[in-house]
């Protein structure tokens, strides 16, 4: 039996970094947490969303507070501010921006402002004097003053109002009182009444840290002063000064380039305030204005918004001068609270961990390169299911498929990975390319059968309508594809041009479908259909094994060689993908293959003639009584979606792949079957919950996935990959492959993990029987097993299969080794296989069945311990 | 090592009997091993064969969360 090795000691120090230059070029790809438009156009850096949401919760208080935290005198910004929000704003692609500033304006009136505690808030040791008014004066003071500065302002002015008058005259009468009674709130002191003069200056100085004046007073102090406009400092004097003209303005920063005077030169004052306070900051450290000063200013933002959920397009009108307190509320209420979360709306696993994929992708880096410690997000890192939704529903492309793989191969190949969550899907790939696997050539018995007449009617005559799209395509078409009577039988020299990889799920899930559609290709495609049965390596390479992987690649390409190289024809767009990882040759899937050759003559080609496995399960297990159902001919049930309407889940195996996309529509559209499209159609579409192993490492996300699929529509799903079609049957949604409706033939309902791989193997021998006229090598049990339903409920749920329940009753028929319960009246008996020990709960029947109750597991080994 | 913990008790004493050698499961001394850690426990054990047996419930509560706790580390 094949065997994994498990990984070694948990004491592993071996790390193998990923580069940190992938790593972030990787996770800046998320934009979630780019700001919003508008703040990142506000030099003051408003929180403007968190602002605007708070206002439209009507809570103004909050959005005033978080206005104060940008300056320290709201009506006067929210009065002249020249709101490059709003030019930033997304409605304003489709219709009115928010009135940012009109809803600033409201919430600096009508808000209270919360009185800060000052508990915490130590005064600084270091003084500062202000010299002058004006604008940038007043801003100045108030950012010095929430700096806990003990600070001095020199003014011409005779008291708080001329202060204040001076800086916003313009404001209105209430605002102006309100703003006054602020100011006086605050711990500045005034000296009012001064003479600005030089030698003012020069006696006033030397008491204060830091020294600042308005760019006027400056100007009098020292005529040939000159500003740095991004520190706001006049170096020789190291003067912090304000700049830009008259008012403070810092032309620089000045949306439109223009210097503002009066009310227009509110936002570069404001601004430039800003900068001076940091300046007098880093001055009071003793350290260089220019180092440490962080992004200051307005920036790039590169988040998306969906706009298509925008209704409220127009600005609320004001009835007055300023919004009362409901307009500023309903005008909040529009904003959009820009955030990008495309590829958390349709992907369950991002959905699931509630983190964005930038700040989850680079957890699981962070996991790659823990020495000691808990690897917290092994799980998350194997709970992706690698479909690469968000690659195409993400704005930027982000690749969680690709963060994922990579740190599970990183993991792998430092020997940090756990086996336990992949292990069982492993174990069933091994299988797939050992027991059951199967490559054969056409066989004798199925040869090419088109009869001249017909392919003289129906082949194309323009040869050129014959080459898919695809690399290599002539390949495809070359040496006459519709070739004479007979051309198969070259095939029995022991190859092929063309080979069938179904892959492992549809014959696991669905073997009479994969049978009718090998006998259908052999009979009507020339040239000969070998036949392989396998797995293509897409388990390994989604386990992130690359060791495995390329064995599995090496022995494929073996295999394929030894049917003459032949042009692949995939059952399976997942199994299509993969093996173009790696397969140099012509890849097609039995969709452009059908769609070249037609439909066979009925679409419900009758069933072959002898049913499924029976022959075969005999041989196998002579007394089995519990040989899954054989897929019935159901051409009749099939038939029924004529002209019923049905949903498409696209494969995401396909993701990219138009061309295959598109062909499955036209085969449907051939089928005469109304497809109706649902969100999340074509390349967008989820994963089932298969891809990436995610339903062995962590079944829970992986049924959200399917339910994520399932909850688009209630129509029947038609899949043309295996794996959805019976992920999406287990949750008793009507789905089927779209060869079963070409084939009518019908899998039923889903088959447990242990009928998965009986299937495969029945599969294998029953061609092997009937079509070869091979005798398989079979083993024959000598003991009849039966399951109750529980049991067989039970094994599925853990994983569990009956070959594993066999291998311990062999041991037990062996050795003798068991305990009985007598409370129960169950015999339980024990076996180690591989990695896990597996413990059987029976009772032995009175014809000698050994009938199973319950069966159960654990990779632990337990020895006895001496002393 | 860790002090030896016990995870399970035979109760009714002697329900469990070794069907080979056909005498009761007694409590004995046994060690958990996974991934180069060991953990002593006592676990029903054939006094004769050696037999040892770990019940559905410890393998599924605490050896199972035990597992996933060493896989992470």
């Amino acid at each position: 039996m094949a065997q994994i090795q498990e990984r070694g000691s948990t004491h592993v120090y071996k790390v193998s970094k990923i580069a940190q230059e992938e790593v972030d070029s990787m996770v800046s790809r998320c934009v979630y947490e780019d700001p919003p438009f508008c703040s990142a156009a506000c030099p003051l850096k408003l929180d403007t969303r968190a602002f605007l949401q708070a206002a439209a919760s009507g809570d103004l208080n909050k959005a005033l507070l978080l206005y104060e935290k940008v300056t320290p005198f709201p009506l006067v910004l929210s009065s002249g501010c020249d709101a490059p929000c709003e030019k930033k704003c997304r409605l304003s692609e489709i219709g009115d921006a928010i009135a940012i500033r009109e809803v600033e304006a409201a919430v600096s009136r009508y808000g209270q402002a919360k009185k800060a505690s000052g508990v915490f808030r130590m005064r600084k040791k270091q003084t500062v004097a202000i010299f002058g008014s004006g604008l940038f004066t007043l801003f100045l003071a108030g950012e010095l003053e929430k700096k806990m500065y003990p600070l001095t302002v020199f003014c011409e002015e005779a008291g708080f109002e001329g202060f204040l008058k001076a800086a916003a005259g313009f404001l209105d009468e209430e605002a102006f009182r309100l703003e006054l009674s602020r100011l006086k709130g605050k711990e500045i002191h005034f000296e009012f009444g001064c003479r600005l003069t030089p030698e003012f200056f020069a006696e006033k100085r030397a008491a204060f840290d830091v020294v600042c004046a308005s760019e006027e007073a400056a100007l009098r102090f020292f005529p040939e002063a000159v500003c740095d406009p991004a520190l706001m400092i006049y170096e020789a004097e190291r003067l912090v000064m304000g700049c830009g003209g008259k008012e403070g303005n810092d032309g620089a920063t000045h949306a439109d380039g223009t210097l503002g005077t009066g009310k227009t030169g509110v936002m570069a004052a404001a601004f430039g305030a800003k900068k001076a306070a940091l300046t007098v900051d880093r001055l009071a450290q003793r350290l260089d204005p220019r180092n440490t000063r962080g992004n200051e200013g307005p920036s790039e933002s590169r988040l998306y918004t969906d706009l298509s959920s925008a209704t409220a397009l127009e600005r609320v009108s004001k009835a007055g001068a300023v919004y009362t307190r409901e307009e500023a509320v309903q005008e909040a209420s529009r904003c959009l609270d820009c955030h990008c979360e495309e590829c958390m709306k349709s992907c369950a696993f991002l959905a699931h961990y509630k983190k964005h994929p930038g700040l989850i992708g680079r957890e699981i880096y962070n996991n790659t390169q823990i020495i000691m410690g808990d690897h917290q997000l092994n799980k998350p890192m194997n709970s992706c299911s690698l479909c690469g939704q968000c690659t195409v529903t993400c704005p930027n492309g982000f690749d969680m498929a690709h963060i994922c793989r990579s740190a599970r191969r990183n993991m792998v190949e430092t020997d940090k990975m756990p086996l336990a969550p992949h292990e069982f899907a492993l174990l069933d790939m091994l299988f797939s390319n050992g027991e059951a696997f199967l490559a054969r050539p056409q066989p004798r018995s199925l040869p090419y059968s088109i009869v001249k007449e017909r392919e003289q009617a129906d082949a194309p005559t323009d040869s050129s309508s014959l080459v898919p799209n695809g690399v290599g395509a002539d390949t495809w078409t070359d040496s006459g594809s519709f070739a004479p009577d007979g051309a198969g039988l070259d095939t029995l020299a022991g190859t092929c041009k063309y080979v069938f990889f179904p892959g492992c799920q549809a014959s696991a899930i669905a073997p009479a479908t994969v049978r009718a559609a090998y006998e259908d290709l052999c009979r009507r495609l020339p040239g000969g259909v070998g036949l392989m049965l396998g797995c293509c390596g897409a388990i390994a390479s989604w386990a992130g094994r690359e060791e495995l992987t390329k064995q599995t690649r090496a022995f494929l390409s073996q295999e394929l060689s030894r049917l003459g190289d032949p042009i692949i024809i995939a059952g399976c767009p997942s199994c299509k993908k993969e093996l173009s990882e790696f397969w140099p040759g012509l890849i097609l899937g039995i969709w452009d293959v059908l769609l070249e050759i037609g439909l066979p003559e009925s679409e419900a080609v009758p069933s072959p003639d002898s049913p499924m496995g029976q022959q075969a399960a005999d041989l196998l297990n002579g007394n089995h009584s519990d040989a899954p159902e054989d897929e019935t001919d159901a051409s009749s049930d099939c038939l029924h979606f004529h002209g019923r309407s049905v949903a498409l889940h696209d494969s995401c195996g396909a993701r990219g792949d138009e061309k295959t996309q598109n062909a499955i529509r036209e085969l449907m559209a051939q089928m005469g079957i109304e497809l109706v499209e649902t969100p999340y159609s074509g390349d967008r579409s989820p994963c089932c919950g298969y891809g990436g192993l995610a339903s062995y490492a962590n079944p829970e996300v992986a049924k959200e996935m399917t339910d994520k699929c399932l909850e688009r529509s209630d129509l029947p799903y038609i899949t043309y990959c295996m794996a959805c079609r019976d992920r999406f049957a287990r949750e008793g949604h009507e789905s089927r492959h779209i060869l079963e409706l070409i084939y009518g033939t019908d899998a039923g309902s889903p088959p447990d993990i242990s009928e998965k791989r009986y299937n495969r193997l029945t599969l294998k021998n029953t061609l092997l029987t009937e079509l070869w006229q091979e005798a398989p090598a079979m083993q024959k049990r000598d003991y009849p097993l039966r399951f109750t339903e529980e049991a067989r409920r039970l094994m599925d749920s853990r994983m569990i299969l009956t070959d594993d329940v066999l291998e311990v009753i062999d041991e037990l028929r062996k050795t003798g080794d068991a305990i009985l319960d007598q409370e129960t009246g169950l015999s339980i008996a024990c076996k180690r296989v591989g990695n896990v020990t597996f413990w059987v709960k029976f009772t032995v029947e009175e014809d000698g069945a050994y009938l199973v109750h319950s069966a159960y597991s654990h990779r632990m080994t337990v020895v006895k311990r001496e002393g | 090592m860790p002090a030896e913990k016990n995870y399970y008790t035979i109760d009714p004493e002697g329900k469990l009997t070794c069907l080979k050698c056909k005498v009761p499961l007694v409590k004995g001394k046994a060690k958990f091993m996974y991934l180069d850690n060991g953990f002593p426990v006592e676990l029903p054990v054939c006094p004769v064969c050696g037999f040892i047996y770990v019940p559905e419930e410890l393998a599924l509560g605490k050896v199972a969360s035990v597992e996933r706790a060493l896989e992470d580390k």
